[in-house]
């Protein structure tokens, strides 16, 4: 399955307004009524699976707030034939604009293969939050493959530039250390940390072209999220 | 392989490499490595992370010479504070026996855009100038990024020297493919190279800073 689905958001006399919103399923996109700018992104088909290629774009122009919320956790299952599925998600918000993307945990079950691939292109006056929650499998299931890419440029700088791949080396200490979720929170606009806060298995840093990337490592996505939320990074 | 090869790769290099255990000193207060096993585990995922990000630019910088570029790049793709300045640390060091062993302008632009410039980099600009191949600077920087942190564990865990070489030598292949991918990207515009990440080692690099203040540490990183 393919799927591209599109949001743009403007300012307009003060009041973010919605000038398009293209869904395709599965990517359904519901805007909130009463709260301007805010969308929930809905799956309405059991997706992805191998093979799907699903897109999201997310622009907001001047001044506008535009909030992507997720509403359950996506299950990525195999296809019926062994094949890569991929969500790529881009944001591009200009001068004084906020864009929060924040989807509900991706659950990469056996056998699966999944890339996730997240690029932000920011006007350096833009802010941008963004969360991943990734669970490495159901409770008791080893995970499939996976590989997150995240890439976030503020004007002609590069705020943050990570790959992370999912094989057999996520018991290694240097990798995930054979916890099944990973939380990162990276905020870009923001007031930043002055200096790193750092727990056992969480951290809260401050990136070196500005910006703040908290990061947990647990054994389930209560506990992580329990982390992020001690890092103040909750709301 | 080039000398200038062996010369970065050798223990006795007097670029500072000692006293850095790449979250290993870390990794073992913790119990998290503690024997040839898990250290073996640590090591492999060491090099496919932190080590073939270093092999990347290592490999990037023989030939690219936008310093200030590479710089925000390679920041770009190290989140953890402690990590950025273990890399800067060590990178100031290998600069300064660099410049005694291969003086050259190239080095000294290198230093007057970046004065603490990355380690990786400078590995990568020392051996392009000795006359070293990109795969030159890939494969001692992938080698550097597990054999540090492996003569760490015989000191702090007291493990077998012998046992802990053969570890090293197991990875040979894996290092070598490491070195191989690094090589096959690196000539990439800088902020299309790949940034494998490791979200252990940067929790395990920020722990250690916090420990660093609070107690006795053998290592800086």
């Amino acid at each position: 399955m393919k799927a591209h689905a599109r949001v743009v958001a403007e300012l307009v006399d003060g009041r973010t307004v919605l000038r398009e919103l293209r869904s395709q399923s599965p990517l359904t996109l519901v805007p909130h009524r009463g709260k301007p700018g805010l969308v929930h992104l809905v799956n309405s088909a059991s997706a992805p699976l191998g093979g799907d290629e699903l897109d999201l774009t997310l622009i907001a122009g001047p001044g506008a707030a535009l909030r992507i919320a997720g509403v359950a956790a996506s299950l990525v299952l195999p296809g019926p034939k062994p094949a890569l599925s991929r969500f790529t998600v881009h944001v591009e918000a200009a001068e004084g604009s906020t864009v929060e993307y924040l989807p509900e945990a991706t659950v990469v079950t056996q056998r699966a293969h999944h890339a996730a691939v997240f690029t932000g292109s920011l006007e350096p006056s833009a802010r941008l939050i963004v969360r991943e929650m990734l669970v490495l499998g159901r409770e008791g299931e080893s995970p499939g493959r996976l590989t997150s890419e995240t890439t976030v440029r503020r004007g002609e700088r590069p705020v943050l530039s990570q790959r992370l791949e999912i094989d057999s080396l996520i018991a290694s200490p240097a990798v995930l250390a054979g916890r099944r979720v990973l939380a990162t929170d990276l905020r870009v606009g923001y007031e930043d940390p002055p200096s790193a806060v750092a727990g056992e298995w969480c951290s809260l840093v401050p990136l070196a072209a500005g910006g703040s990337l908290a990061t947990a490592l647990a054994h389930d996505a209560v506990a992580a999220q329990r982390m992020i939320g001690l890092l103040n990074r909750s709301g | 392989m080039h000398t200038v090869a062996l010369v970065l790769s050798d223990s006795r290099f007097p670029g500072g490499g000692h006293v850095h255990s790449g979250g290993l000193e870390e990794a073992a207060a913790r119990g998290l490595v503690s024997d040839i096993r898990s250290l073996g585990l640590f090591l492999a995922g060491r090099l496919r992370t932190a080590g073939e990000l270093a092999a990347i630019f290592a490999a990037a910088s023989v030939k690219c010479h936008e310093w200030s570029t590479l710089d925000e790049e390679l920041d770009a793709r190290t989140p953890s504070p402690a990590q950025r300045e273990a890399s800067r640390a060590q990178g100031r060091a290998t600069v300064r026996a660099g410049r005694r062993a291969w003086p050259s302008p190239v080095l000294d632009s290198l230093v007057q855009a970046t004065p603490r410039p990355h380690h990786a980099i400078v590995l990568g600009a020392l051996t392009g100038i000795a006359g070293g191949s990109s795969a030159d600077a890939a494969l001692t920087a992938a080698y550097l990024s597990v054999s540090g942190p492996a003569s760490a564990a015989i000191r702090l865990l007291g493990l077998d020297p012998f046992a802990v070489n053969a570890q090293v030598t197991r990875l040979g292949e894996a290092i070598q493919a490491v070195a191989d991918r690094a090589v096959s990207v690196a000539g990439l515009p800088p902020a299309d190279l790949p940034g494998p990440g490791a979200p252990g080692l940067d929790l395990l690099a920020e722990a250690h800073v916090r420990h660093h203040k609070e107690e006795v540490r053998l290592f800086a990183s």
